[in-house]
Order: structure tokens, then sequence, then C-alpha cells
């Protein structure tokens, strides 16, 4: 298969692998596949071949992800910033992108087999308009299969994923499905680009910058970070193993970190429901003040019916997206 | 096989530790060693000097000795090409040190950066910033000179206001206090005074992009993103620091205060 490379992991490879496995694996890898340019300088190669590299890189990595049970990978293939590259480098990378989800459309079988979910992240409608079809069926293709995870960033940054997210909050107040006092971190994250997947646990970037250049940036706020000087295209399993095993080492404070982040945001948001009572109460009340039992009544009302308004809303938006790439697939198979 | 696997990871795991822990020590112990040769190379070099010189001023460093300190550092930062506008102190340890967060506070401003901001990801600073305040306070005067303290003024902007920006015209430098509750917490404040004018049909979804997120994110016009951002502390994550505003900034991660300092 084009996309996840077939083998198997050699004798040391896999001895290796076990080892890792007996500790704390992470379940979602994010990579920043950072270096195809420099890659191609170093080899007097063309850019675009550094590219088409970068992209063998990537079937080799979640051949290897796999291998180690890794089940959901995101990677950072486009960012909007990068339309500002010259030209024929972009019109390059839409051409490359477009052969690679023709290709896997043609591979529907092998999907299947491995069970392959991919999911493109981004503002689709920044691309050109075939390989927004092309992307549609692919997501629509395999949206049922649930053994393994692909998300690729395309025409992507984070503040626009963050400023979607609210403009999609924005537009279930204008729809009367939630009110502004709903909005709070947990229902923001279920509106991101990424609401299907849980937060990436180890971030890895190549080519040794130390940015993270608009990626995943809500998501990643407690994540492990790893910065490594390979470049893109040289990318090896030791390297992997390595940000895995940085991941082992930072696993419980971060844990720690996570689970007291949790509990804040549980409180933060007991707090706002009881302001939200309160000030129910205030108006609606008739001035004599309620027992405690009461009041906890009402705050657990309150909160069941907030819950019940965010899920609504929630489908209601799941909905709107699956619309937009039906349409997109109904339009490719009319043309 | 499974025990077999599980036993070596435990090893593999105990020597990384021990790996680490010694890499740790001796760096330690070096730049103590490089300390004490430096400063001994320096006054074998400087004592011939000044008993051949007896009509130059005093070489050796003496009471004025914060004032070379201060135009030293003022020198070295005007001699690097290009200084952060804006460094951020993500401090990760468990029991945060006082001192030597207010050493590097101030050794940042000493340089020459305009905005500096610290933060713990449990928000102790936030809570308790008289005393970091005090010890910044304490290791300008000891750092520097009392006339120092004067040009270099310390303002805590905790949520930006017109009136604020006015005060920050007159400092050399500006620094910021953070917490957790900066970062994502900030973000979902802004969303909800965004769908509250959505409510009252001040404006509508479709008004909403990522310069408006961004200028209500904006603790000030003038305030700058974050360049780079030095972690200390032994886990290799943000911990939360401002996700909106870190999108291009560079990170120097490291595991101990002791070795730089």
């Amino acid at each position: 298969m084009s996309w996840i490379r077939e083998g198997e992991l050699n004798l040391i490879e896999k001895l290796s692998a076990n080892i890792l496995k007996a500790g704390p694996m992470p379940k979602h890898v994010a990579f920043i596949m950072d270096g195809n340019r420099r890659y191609a300088r170093k080899r007097h190669v063309e850019r675009q071949e550094g590219h088409t590299q970068g992209f063998d890189k990537l079937a080799e990595t979640l051949r290897w992800c796999l291998n180690l049970s890794i089940h959901e990978v995101t990677v950072y293939a486009f960012s909007i910033e990068n339309f500002k590259r010259s030209k024929d480098e972009v019109d390059g990378l839409m051409e490359l992108a477009k052969q690679k989800f023709i290709r896997l459309l043609q591979e529907q079988e092998n999907l299947e087999k491995h069970g392959v979910c991919i999911r493109v992240l981004g503002d689709l409608t920044l691309l050109p308009l075939d390989l927004q079809q092309h992307i549609a069926r692919a997501v629509v293709a395999t949206r049922t299969h649930n053994k393994c995870f692909l998300n690729v960033c395309f025409a992507y940054t984070s503040r626009h994923e963050i400023a979607n997210a609210v403009r999609e909050m924005a537009w279930g107040v204008e729809q009367g499905l939630i009110k502004s006092s709903d909005v709070s971190e947990a229902l923001l994250g279920h509106c991101l680009y990424s609401s299907n997947s849980p937060n990436p646990d180890l971030l890895i970037r190549t080519s040794g910058e130390v940015r993270l250049s608009d990626f995943l940036l809500w998501q990643t706020s407690h994540s492990c970070l790893v910065f490594q000087s390979v470049l893109w295209p040289e990318y090896s399993f030791w390297n992997l193993c390595d940000a895995i095993l940085q991941y082992q080492l930072n696993h419980r404070p971060l844990q720690k970190a996570r689970d007291q982040h949790r509990e804040e945001q549980a409180l933060q948001q007991h707090e706002a429901d009881r302001a939200c009572v309160a000030d129910l109460l205030q108006h609606h009340g008739n001035g004599k003040p309620l027992d405690a039992q009461r009041r906890q009544e009402a705050l657990l009302n309150y909160t069941a019916s907030r819950e019940e308004r965010v899920q609504d809303f929630l489908g209601a938006l799941q909905h709107k997206r699956d619309s937009f790439l039906t349409d997109l697939t109904s339009q490719a198979a009319l043309a | 096989m499974a025990i077999v696997y599980e036993f070596v990871w435990q090893v593999l795991h105990v020597l990384l530790h021990i790996h680490r822990t010694l890499i740790t020590w001796f760096r330690i112990r070096l730049r103590n060693w490089n300390g004490r040769l430096w400063s001994r190379a320096l006054t074998a070099l400087i004592v011939p000097m000044a008993l051949s010189f007896p009509n130059q001023k005093n070489i050796v460093p003496a009471p004025g000795k914060r004032v070379d300190r201060r135009y030293r550092w003022g020198a070295d930062g005007k001699s690097l090409e290009k200084l952060p506008d804006h460094i951020g102190l993500l401090i990760a340890e468990e029991e945060p040190r006082y001192t030597d967060i207010a050493n590097l506070v101030v050794w940042c401003m000493a340089v020459g950066i305009s905005y500096v901001s610290v933060y713990d990801n449990y928000g102790v600073f936030r809570r308790d910033n008289s005393r970091l305040m005090d010890e910044i306070l304490k290791q300008q005067q000891e750092l520097l000179d009392l006339e120092g303290s004067k040009q270099l003024c310390v303002e805590f902007l905790n949520n930006g206001t017109d009136k604020q920006d006015q005060q920050v015209l007159s400092c050399q430098s500006v620094l910021k206090v953070l917490s957790p509750d900066d970062g994502k917490l900030r973000i979902v404040q802004a969303a909800q005074q965004l769908c509250r004018a959505v409510e009252q049909r001040d404006k509508t979804s479709k008004d909403i992009n990522v310069t408006v997120l961004d200028s209500l994110l904006r603790e000030s016009k003038s305030t700058p993103d974050p360049d780079l951002v030095l972690k200390f502390g032994p886990v290799e994550s943000t911990l939360g620091f401002l996700p909106w505003h870190i999108r291009l900034t560079e990170f120097i991660l490291t595991r101990l205060f002791k070795t730089l300092l």
C-alpha cells in the first residue's frame, strides 16, 4: 500500500520494539516532518524530489508506528503559511498530494484490511477544487474504519483552527443551539478539526528547528515535545525509538500535570454552572432564598440541560462537516 | 517472554537515569572548576599588569565592580547581532527557586530584553507575586547598583488596559507574571465575549477570524509574542504556556537551573 509501507521489522528492531512496549507507549504521535528541502539541497536533487522522499519516509514511519502499536498519527503536511512559497513549489506540492490521494483511493481493499481511517484537518476551501474532491472521497471512504487513524494537516494552522472553533460556537449561538455561557474549554476542544482524536501524547519535530510553527498549539499543551536534528527524509526507526524513550521518561510528570489541569477544568466548569444557576434563580425566582437542597437540584438540572444542549450542538456540527464532504464527493461523481 | 522484556526495560530506564544524573553532576562540576580556573587566570594576568603600571587606574575589580558589571552586560547585549524582544521563562520545577529566577530576570533586563515573562504551571508566581517582586528588587540592588534600579523598572501586567500602556512606555523593561489561566482560559474567555456579542446581534459568526481573536488576546498592542522560551525543569513540555502566542517561539528545554547559571 502506497501510504503505509508493507514489511516487518528485522530481529533487532523487533527486540527493541518489544522492550519499549514493556513501558508506557504513546497512543497518538504527531510529527512535524521538517527538512525535505534541506535534504534535497544536501543530495543535490530537485526540491520536488525532496518532498517525494519525504512522503516515502512518512509511509515507512507509519509502518513503524503500527509495529509499535501506535494507532494514531497526525502529520503536518502543508501549512497555510506555505502558500507564500513560490508558485512552482506550491503547485508541485498540490500535484503530489493529488497523486497520493488518487493512489489511496485505488487501494480501497488494503485500507479496509488494515482498517485505516484517513482524516484531513485544515481549511479545505483554500485548496484547488479537484484536490478538495479527492480528499473528500478518501475521507468518506475510510470514515468507518477504526483500527488505525492517520490525520493529515493540510492547509492548516493552529490559530485558524482555534478561530474556526470559536466561529463554529458562535454559529451554534446564532442557531439557538447553545448559549454563550455554554462556551468552555471542553466545548472549544470539541469544535476543533481534531475533535475526533485524543490529544497527542508525543510531538516530534525533525531537522533541528525548535519551534511549533502553529501546529496543534491547543492540543499539545501537555504533550511530550521532542526536537530531533535529523532531516525528515533521513528519519530512522532508532530516531523514533529515541523519541518514545523520551516520552517514557516524561510520562509520569506529564500524567500528573494533565490530571491536575483536568481537575481545574472541572472545577471551573462547576463554578461557571453555579454562577449561571444563581443568575437564573435571581431573575426567575420569587425573591425567597432557596434551601441548599433546592439549589443543588437546580444545579444538577442546569448541568444536565447544558450537557444536552451541547450534545445536540455537536451533533449538528458533525452533520454540517459530513455534509460538506459528501457534497464534494457528489460533485466529483457528477464531474 | 513478556517478563523478560519488562525486566530489560526496567534495567534500561535505571541506566538512563544514572546516565542523566552523572552528566548533570559532571556539568555542574565542570562549570565550577572552569569558574575557578578563569578567576585564577585573570588574577595571574591582572596582578603583574597592575604592578607594572602604577600610574594607571586600578584595573582589578573593586567596589566599582557593580557598575562594571552593568556596563559589561549592557555591552554584551549590544554586541549580539539580534536580541529577542520577549523572553519567556517557563519554570517546570516542583519547588521554584526564587533567587535563581530573580537573577535570570535581572540578567535578561540588564542585557536589554524589553519583555520578560515568568510562568509556572501551578500558578504559584501569579498568586504570590510579591515574593518574586521582592526577590527581583533585591537582586537588582545586589547585582547592579541602586542607580541601575531606576532605569530597569518592573511592571506587573495582569490585564491590558490603556493606562498600563502609558506606564509601559516609561519603563525600559517589562516583567509579566503568567499562569495557566493566561493560556487556554484566556482564549475561552475571549470566545465567550465574541459569542455574547453574537447573542446580542452585535456581530455575526462570519465576523470571527484570526485577526479578531488575536486582538482580543493581545495584552496590549505593543507586547510582542515570545521570541524565545527557556524551560527549566524535568518535564519536556510547554505545560499550558500561552498556547495562542507561541506559534513561532523558539524553545530551549533544559532540565536543571544549575547547569545554566
